[in-house]
């Protein structure tokens, strides 16, 4: 084929999926209160790279990478931020202020399904002096003022608040205190007829199985629901419940489904040192024989957890999620223009 | 064996002894954990369906199906009967463990059939179906809210949502999966 021929036959591609007018116009609506809301409230809209030169080390998120070349400078790889939480962070050590973005994200391996695309519009939200605690009414007053017309209540708050330890103990009879060595939670993970792997796993994994397979599912819907006090074996950088084996951190769901992760940010310098050399050590473990990308890591991360770091919490906000809950859709991938899985198939 | 990662809706598998076809698959990445697919598996025999969670790294047992060309006769309420358009035998299917299928399936049509040793595993039902409409209410007089929908029977039975200005004896395109209109088809 010629490239004129190229360039002449008409390619199906674009008029694949029928563009939702209504969805593009929802979607600034959105950001539009999003954005006011905020500006009303004191916080700082910032703006941080999407194309980054280091990450920090989470090894549940594969990454995209990607290469800078000049003819000027070293080449070198950079990455696709799978999330603005390392530069919004250095932000409020030199500003001190509540601030507020929304931005794209990527993750890697991400599969495309009904809730899930590799890239995604986050809403990532830091209020200066709150905790996590705060940081539920201020998310409540948010999406109440907010939300588009014709939202359905399920999804309007107040919220309902649960315990991650009384929602496995009511759906799924698994007292958390009890299974804190990986046997006993291997062993109720039998009791209720999962079937494990022969290889070793975590225990973070196991509990996920347990929670996705027993718990999830059956979390009241009526409203949105806040799930707080998560096992501090899910490695994350919020701080510890004082004398409990949580972590001060909550996620939200509505209609079912994940929408917001918040967390009591971690301020102390070497928990956050000792979160980096665990987590990466275990992404070196995963990687070294794999294909997938061992980004380079953030050190001056750590250094900026000094005395001028302010308490805060922060929230992430699936911005894609929230819209599709509230202008009534089905996936989420109904609302990205342009998709990937238009042009990605699966292996036969 | 294939990673649980890789088992997508039609998928035949042996799970806990038994053949099953996955018929729903969602992946679920549990914020700050390891990847997990959901499944919905249908066992082929009694019609039972399993909702089970696995670790996208998990393996799976898959097994080997074959695909045969069946037309679909009639059913006596209980079975479905099908002709091997090779060797021309007939078989029956439970219909109770395909569940909905009556309303899908015309008589006389020729469906992949997926067979695991001799055992009929899934009868393939394509996404988008032509059915007639065989009866239909009259729309209100007067009724001009645009989006306005009505209820319409298929020659199969089954109930649709369609737009107002479909009338009987028309054909429309239907999604089998989610059961809902399409478009119309104009002769």
């Amino acid at each position: 084929m010629s490239i004129r021929q190229l360039f002449t036959k008409k390619s199906s591609l674009l008029y694949s999926r029928l563009m939702d007018i209504n969805s593009i116009k929802q979607r600034s609506l959105l950001a539009k209160n999003i954005r006011s809301w905020f500006e009303d409230h004191n916080y700082l809209e910032v703006s941080t790279p999407v194309l980054s030169t280091h990450l920090i080390p989470e090894p549940t998120i594969a990454h995209f990478s990607t290469r800078y070349i000049s003819e000027f400078y070293q080449q070198r790889d950079l990455y696709l931020v799978p999330s603005p939480e390392v530069h919004m962070k250095h932000i409020i050590r030199e500003t001190q202020s509540s601030i507020f973005q929304i931005s794209q994200c990527f993750r890697n391996r991400e599969q495309i399904g009904s809730h899930h695309n590799p890239e995604f519009t986050m809403l990532e939200y830091y209020t200066v002096g709150a905790d996590e605690v705060d940081s539920i009414a201020i998310t409540e007053q948010l999406m109440k003022e907010t939300a588009l017309e014709g939202t359905q209540e399920h999804l309007l708050p107040p919220f309902n608040t649960m315990s991650v330890s009384e929602a496995m103990y009511t759906y799924a009879q698994v007292d958390l205190e009890k299974t804190q060595s990986l046997h006993s939670l291997k062993q109720e993970a039998q009791r209720l007829g999962l079937s494990l792997p022969e290889q070793s796993e975590s225990w973070e994994e196991t509990f996920h199985r347990i929670f996705l397979q027993f718990v999830e599912p059956n979390l009241p819907q009526e409203k949105p629901l806040v799930l707080y006090d998560y096992p501090m074996q899910i490695e994350c950088l919020a701080k510890q419940v004082p004398n409990k084996p949580y972590k001060k951190r909550w996620e939200l769901y509505a209609g079912g489904i994940e929408v917001a992760n918040c967390y009591d940010e971690q301020t102390d310098k070497e928990k956050v040192r000792e979160f980096y050399t665990q987590q990466y050590a275990q992404l070196i473990h995963q990687r070294s024989n794999s294909d997938e990308v061992i980004p380079d890591i953030d050190l001056d991360f750590i250094e900026i957890f000094d005395e001028h770091f302010p308490q805060c919490s922060g929230v992430a906000l699936g911005f894609d999620r929230l819209l599709m809950l509230q202008g009534g859709y089905n996936r989420v991938g109904d609302l990205m223009l342009f998709n990937v899985s238009d042009m990605i198939h699966p292996i036969r | 064996m294939i990673k649980a990662g890789q088992i997508e809706k039609g998928t035949a598998l042996l799970f806990k002894g038994q053949p099953f076809i996955c018929v729903e698959r969602e992946f679920v990445n549990p914020g700050k954990g390891s990847a997990f697919v959901r499944v919905r598996l249908k066992s082929p025999s009694t019609g039972q369906v399993l909702r089970e969670t696995f670790k996208t790294q998990d393996n799976v047992e898959n097994i080997t199906v074959e695909d045969r060309d069946c037309q679909y006769l009639y059913n006596d309420g209980e079975n479905f009967h099908f002709m091997n358009n090779e060797t021309f035998d007939q078989l029956e299917v439970p219909m109770a463990s395909f569940e909905d299928y009556q309303y899908l399936i015309k008589e006389g049509e020729t469906y992949r059939v997926t067979f695991w040793e001799n055992q009929v595993l899934e009868i393939q039902i394509p996404t988008k179906v032509i059915f007639e409409v065989a009866e239909a209410e009259e729309a209100i007089k007067g009724d001009t809210v645009t989006g306005a929908t009505k209820n319409v029977t298929t020659e199969t039975g089954l109930v649709v949502r369609v737009p107002i200005f479909i009338k009987q004896g028309e054909r429309i395109l239907v999604n089998t999966e989610t059961k809902e209109y399409l478009e119309r088809i104009n002769k």
